[in-house]
């Protein structure tokens, strides 16, 4: 049997296996589920190739599926994201209900995420695409919480993207006669011109619902932060680089090829960094952790769309890497998050302060994340950001790299805050019970903020997979060109080695570090943070004096006019518009019999009346 | 082995060069601010003194390993920069870790060590640090705007995000960039008004409203380490705008020359203005240096 079958049939087996061991005792449950996870990765890692392809024949259709350079950089994502997570996950879930449900749907989408990815044919991608979109649903909705509400806006907004990317199949499948994405790219070129842009179009849409572009990101805040969020980590971090992947293929291989793309290519690239940086206000404005990294994650989207979208060999490199680092970073943070909440109930950060000293382990994975996430040299978010400038400014898109600028200066001021809410500030009683998370949960945030120092170092770990995957869609090769072992080439001939740099600022760091923490910290005696200067004022124990409500309060209030407007009010003005139609509608059709019965005699009389005219 | 020996002299004789010649600017602007307001003022060597003294107190209390931390971080960040900024046009002792620098990571290298204080200062509890932490970030955002327009401008003029590079450039034509676009040049030195956080942008500090705000839990050493990263920063800053915009220096006097008469911008603009509230100080530079900033973009784009 085909190894890529053989993986896709032990996501789905395994996934209701363990929905129902659950009967059996919760501890063989956790272990299917790892098994399960672990399992096909690594089967994926030591037994899929490029020359993997195989073909299940129904009685028509013909599902194909096999693997490209570019899928396999996103499973890397996938299969690394979903392992790591699904330990976080058997800490998280421990003594939850409904594990089995919540296992089931987990596994599901991670198997139609690979079976996305595998995929060379319409219907099986879009096949798998539904199953990935039911699942996240379902775990969405888990808590039970605001079911009406956050549970419809996801499903209509996954139902449009849904909708958009049938019509596009439907489309292609009339003019190609094929469902498989290969044929696709080959006969593109040669289709009217109508046809060149409304195919991307409309894929663009179903895969930007998922990447959350605006205008369809509405779902996004309320989703991510609802879902429970070992879950999250795997839908900011790897089900929306599904999004990305769709739009990969769509920018490279479609768009790139014609004229008119660049239309596209700029609009959507416009969007996405309007998306980057309103979103990233929004995140400022949030108190509740889960919804600042929601929309923290919806603006750190937008710079991987502009770097796809741009085009240039640079600016694709760019998309990718970040798209990896946010990977890494976001779900380390959402894990952080889920920590917190574990350990104290809430996760909202005018309430829950000064946990340092409680949660040493998890303040680090967060620190490290939120440095990366910052773009703060020498950690992996740099190197990405960087290019991204780099290849703005050369591709003359000089106001896009003012709104990323912006974006990103203004993302130190979430960053900050979500670091200060959890773990900084005056420690109070009210959170003297807290431990650190179980092990379980802290080993997988620390390996991740590793790997986000070592991509810092060594980009090349993974521009390696980037430059196959685009070298599959004709680009030309970039190694030696835009980048080589830890160094990185621009344009211009000049060149920034990462390697002597981090080493450069970590002898510096380890210098000052030594002159000063260890010398301060062996003649000094901790003191508590009631212990501080307030002009002689004698803070009680009681007191909590912890700034934290209003947080950027000047700020927002000059940002103010940006805010005003909001995508969301004239979606539902739109559906309140539509809903009044359905409405009128249904006063003609009222279900009354008599009305039915007017309605025959006054079309009898209108023929009557004008039938000679109207027959002619 | 002689190389690298020379280069870590050469770091130590950058970093003594930094250390000094920003504390004494800090000194002068004491007694210019002294003499604006009719005092006689300290003497010009004030700070050292005050330095020394700091340097030479005992600490007593901490506020944990992130408060430890804090002013590492900045001094880290101080230095890092220093080592990247070329201080003197082809001087061997200056060269450094000038690894053909480019803007982009000096941007954000430059952005780390306040970030790190932040975390530093917020862990001591005080909420007036917080507060002050609030302020400095979202001033960030402000000023970051107009600052990032006008080394773009020059970076798609030149096609280059080298420091060197432009001075180079500066040296071939025989003009200065300030001349050359000078809109970039207001747009710059409008946001390293921000950049300086002197009067009225001091929001950060805030003498007299937020207790000197993330330095309010510091004292001694602490305090030490973030004047001595303040001093070279400020050097950092100065050298930079004089790298970009002012060809460079070739020796010492022309350097100190040339930053002073920058420094003086923020100085002599401060010491006649009262202190904005935070949204003023941030929407300040929305409006003339934004202006400013895409002149200089469309100055560099067009002609």
């Amino acid at each position: 049997m085909n190894i890529i079958i053989l993986i896709l049939i032990l996501f789905f087996l395994g996934a209701i296996i363990t929905a129902f061991s659950g009967k059996i005792s919760a501890l063989v449950q956790d272990i299917l589920f790892l098994i399960v996870l672990v399992v096909p990765a690594v089967l994926f890692f030591t037994g899929v190739d490029m020359n993997t392809e195989s073909i299940i024949t129904f009685s028509q259709a013909q599902l194909t599926f096999g693997m490209t350079p570019l899928s396999y950089y996103f499973s890397l994502i996938v299969m690394g994201l979903a392992v790591l997570a699904g330990f976080y996950t058997v800490g998280q879930m421990n003594g939850k209900k409904r594990k089995g449900y919540y296992y089931l749907n987990y596994i599901l989408s991670i198997g139609a995420m690979f079976g996305i990815l595998m995929s060379k044919d319409f219907i099986s991608f879009f096949i798998f695409w539904e199953i990935m979109t039911w699942a996240s649903y379902l775990i969405v909705i888990y808590n039970g919480k605001n079911v009406q509400k956050i549970g419809i806006k996801y499903f209509v907004m996954s139902a449009i993207g849904a909708y958009a990317m049938l019509m596009a199949i439907v489309l292609i499948h009339s003019i190609t006669g094929s469902f498989l994405i290969t044929d696709l790219i080959s006969e593109y070129t040669g289709m009217t011109q109508g046809m060149q842009l409304l195919i991307p179009a409309l894929l663009l849409i179903g895969f930007g619902v998922k990447a959350a572009l605006m205008p369809l990101h509405i779902w996004a805040p309320d989703a991510y932060s609802n879902a429970p969020m070992s879950y999250t980590a795997i839908f900011s971090g790897a089900l929306s680089k599904m999004g990305i992947y769709g739009m990969v293929i769509v920018f490279l291989s479609l768009l790139s090829k014609v004229p008119e793309g660049a239309l596209i290519r700029d609009i959507v690239a416009w969007l996405a960094a309007i998306t980057a940086a309103i979103s990233t206000l929004w995140a400022i404005k949030q108190d509740d952790a889960k919804r600042l990294l929601a929309y923290s994650s919806i603006g750190q989207l937008g710079y991987i769309i502009i770097g796809v979208a741009i085009g240039t060999p640079m600016s694709i490199i760019a998309g990718l890497f970040l798209a990896f680092m946010h990977g890494v970073f976001k779900s380390a943070l959402f894990m952080v998050v889920g920590a917190v909440e574990k350990q104290t109930g809430t996760t909202d950060l005018t309430e829950v302060t000064g946990l340092i000293r409680k949660m040493p382990w998890t303040f680090l994975a967060a620190l490290i994340s939120i440095i990366a996430l910052a773009g703060i040299p020498p950690l992996g978010g740099f190197v990405g950001k960087w290019m991204l400038y780099e290849s703005l400014i050369l591709s003359d898109h000089f106001m896009l790299v003012i709104l990323v600028f912006f974006s990103s200066t203004a993302a130190f001021l979430y960053c900050y805050k979500i670091l200060f809410g959890f773990f900084l500030g005056q420690e109070e009683k009210e959170w003297a019970h807290v431990k650190e998370a179980p092990a379980i949960m802290i080993v997988p945030m620390v390996i991740l903020s590793i790997s986000s120092i070592v991509l810092g170092t060594y980009p090349q770990l993974i521009l390696k997979p980037i430059n196959a995957a685009m070298m599959s869609f004709g680009l030309p090769d970039t190694y030696g060109n835009l980048w080589k072992e830890s160094i990185l080439f621009n344009k211009w001939g000049n060149q920034i080695a990462l390697a002597p740099i981090m080493y450069g600022i970590m002898l510096v760091f380890v210098i000052v570090t030594i002159f000063l923490f260890f010398r301060n910290r062996s003649r000094t005696r901790y003191v508590t943070t009631k212990d501080i200067s307030t002009s002689g004022e004698i803070i009680k124990e009681h007191e909590n004096l912890t700034f934290s409500r209003g947080f950027f309060q000047p700020f927002l209030r000059a940002v103010e006019p940006v805010m005003k407007r909001q995508i969301d009010k004239y979606m539902l003005s739109f559906a309140k518009g539509v809903e009044d139609l359905f409405e009128f509608t249904r006063r003609i059709y009222n279900g009354n019999g008599q009305t039915y019965a007017i309605y025959a005699m006054i079309f009898l009389i209108i023929l009557l009346m004008f039938g000679k005219n109207l027959l002619g | 082995m002689e190389g690298i020996l020379m280069s870590i002299l050469g770091a130590i004789a950058t970093f003594l060069l930094a250390f000094v010649v920003g504390m004494t600017y800090g000194g002068i602007r004491r007694k210019v601010i002294a003499r604006v307001q009719n005092r006689y003022g300290p003497p010009i060597y004030q700070n050292f003194i005050d330095a020394f003294k700091l340097f030479s107190k005992t600490t007593a209390v901490h506020h944990g390993a992130m408060h430890l931390l804090g002013p590492a971080f900045l001094m880290v960040s101080a230095v890092v920069a220093l080592m990247i900024i070329p201080v003197l046009r082809d001087n061997i002792w200056f060269t450094n870790l000038n690894f053909k620098g480019d803007l982009i990571f000096l941007i954000y290298i430059m952005t780390f060590g306040p970030l790190g204080m932040a975390l530093g200062a917020g862990q001591t509890g005080n909420p007036n640090s917080a507060i002050g932490v609030t302020r400095g970030l979202s001033q960030m955002v402000g000023f970051e705007i107009p600052w990032v327009m006008a080394l773009v401008a020059l970076m798609i003029k030149y096609n280059t995000t080298s420091v060197v590079d432009l001075m180079n450039v500066q040296n071939e034509v025989g003009q200065w960039l300030i001349f050359q676009n000078p809109f970039a040049f207001v747009a710059a030195i409008l946001a390293s008004l921000g950049m300086f956080r002197y009067a009225p942008f001091n929001i950060v500090g805030a003498p007299t409203e937020l207790a000197s705000g993330p330095a309010s839990e510091n004292g001694g050493k602490f305090l030490f380490t973030m004047m001595s990263a303040g001093s070279v920063f400020a050097f950092v800053k100065l050298t930079l705008l004089v790298d970009v915009f002012f060809g460079g220096a070739s020796n010492l006097i022309e350097l100190v020359i040339k930053t002073f008469l920058l420094y003086m911008i923020p100085v002599m603009y401060g010491v006649v203005n009262p202190r904005y509230r935070t949204e003023q100080a941030v929407t300040y530079f929305w409006g003339w240096p934004l202006l400013f900033g895409f002149l200089a973009i469309i100055y560099s784009v067009y002609f």
